[in-house]
């Protein structure tokens, strides 16, 4: 399976009017490029748009029908969906596993609608993906070009994969990583499931935002831990500490560094499948 | 321990930190005391001994860190940008692994599991032995770490290093 994209680093929101649609290749000189990717996803272009900080919106269609995101330096600051918005229906279209993803021109947002970060909202994506029990990867085929009913800046198709074994954070088990989006604290599934015995993420003061599992100790060892591996980094030229996997005598623990100054720390249970994430937080 | 011993034993770790350059993307190592001594090294002379010697010592005592409550650390894979350090706690110190860009991990495992046996007498001795390192490390000069290795010249800084303590480095 692959991926096929066209963009063009013209082409953002409002200027739709020059955009060639239906041009043949060859006949008009191409606007943007054409690409195509194996593995991509949609949490992959997610990403993209907030790591370029994009100020746009993006509809997306797929198996729940139409939903649209919107973008703005660097966060999800609102998605709707026919029956939802806000957040709620920005992860619905991140639990969505094929259809297409393009840039439109939706009047914007009256007000900023999601709090939580774009990796938040992923990982409480995976956690429906996960109680789904599907794969959520998804490629793109290849085209021949671009149709009339294009609009033609940036497209992307997403068909799902099935190849057995590809990697992706979506095939892992991320349990318990976040709340469960349509449960209260302490609803859901509870603390005897998922990956991780602790899931406890910390402000940028130390002090706990959420906690499933640890403790008032737990919190002072991540808290002192990263701030050792902080200026040991320092000390040695390095970039800004990202995480750390520790494993030890019995057990392991997980700390990494999330939106701003937030901590996130997970135990692991002995049972967990941790590749996907090792590869996420590059460890 | 009189200082030709020391030299010696730092040498034979030293040795045996070259051999980790064998897998691809590991940029260099060195090794602490639990008393934050560096005992020897094997990575470029951009790292001062006495910065890798206090960083050192902060590493172990993430380990400390975590033994207060309970967990003996036994290795960590730290993350930083572009730059990974890999932790394996060995008796009476610890060996530290730099990696730099994308690094085949099991290999990276074996090697330090065999390196870290294969120092490990040495760098306890080292513990037991050899006096704590200065409370206050100096910045810069490496002559008052006598058992630490100088780097074979010529190394150079590893890809995507641009700042060394704050200085940026060409």
């Amino acid at each position: 399976m692959s991926v096929y994209a066209r963009g063009s680093n013209k082409g953002r929101p409002g200027n739709n009017a020059a955009a060639p649609p239906g041009a043949s290749p060859g006949v008009v000189a191409p606007r943007g490029f054409s690409a195509q990717l194996r593995g991509a996803s949609l949490w992959d272009l997610v990403q993209m748009e907030c790591l370029a900080r994009s100020h746009l919106s993006v509809q997306v269609v797929g198996e729940g029908g139409v939903g649209y995101l919107y973008f703005d330096r660097g966060h999800i600051v609102h998605a709707t969906t026919p029956q939802l918005a806000g957040e709620a229906a920005a992860l619905e279209i991140l639990a969505w596993t094929n259809g297409s993803f393009q840039t439109c021109d939706r009047p914007w947002p009256e007000q900023v609608t999601i709090g939580t970060s774009h990796e938040g909202l992923i990982l409480q994506a995976a956690q429906i993906q996960d109680e789904s029990g599907a794969s959520n990867l998804v490629a793109f085929p290849a085209r021949g070009g671009p149709t009339a009913g294009d609009e033609g800046f940036e497209e992307l198709e997403l068909t799902e994969i099935e190849e057995e074994g590809a990697g992706d954070m979506r095939g892992t088990k991320m349990d318990e990583l976040a709340p469960p989006p349509s449960a209260g604290t302490n609803g859901g599934r509870g603390d005897t499931g998922g990956d991780f015995a602790v899931v406890m993420r910390l402000g940028p003061s130390g002090a706990i935002t959420t906690n499933r599992g640890g403790t008032e100790a737990l919190a002072e060892t991540v808290a002192y831990a990263q701030r050792l591996l902080q200026l040991a980094g320092e000390l040695l030229g390095f970039e800004e500490f990202s995480a750390v996997e520790c494993g030890f005598v019995a057990g392991r623990c997980i700390i990494f560094s999330e939106g701003e100054g937030e901590m996130v720390a997970l135990r692991p249970r002995p049972e967990a499948n941790l590749q996907a994430l090792r590869e996420r937080l590059g460890l | 321990m009189i200082p030709a011993e020391a030299t010696a034993l730092a040498e034979g770790v030293r040795a045996s930190l070259a051999t980790l350059k064998d897998v691809n993307g590991i940029a260099g190592s060195f090794v602490c005391t639990q008393s934050g001594r560096l005992v020897a090294r094997e990575i470029p002379a951009l790292f001062e001994d006495a910065v890798l010697a206090e960083a050192g010592s902060r590493l172990l005592r993430v380990g400390e860190t975590f033994a207060a409550g309970g967990d003996e650390l036994e290795v960590a894979v730290v993350r930083y940008g572009e730059h990974r350090i890999y932790l394996k706690s060995i008796a009476g110190g610890m060996l530290c692994i730099v990696v730099t860009g994308p690094v085949n991990m099991p290999a990276l495992r074996m090697a330090a599991n065999l390196v870290g046996r294969r120092i490990a007498a040495a760098v306890a001795r080292a513990q037991a032995e050899l006096p704590p390192a200065p409370a206050e490390p100096a910045p810069r000069a490496s002559a008052g770490h006598p058992t630490a290795t100088a780097p074979a010249p010529g190394h150079e800084a590893p890809p995507g290093m641009r700042r060394f303590r704050g200085r940026t480095v060409e």
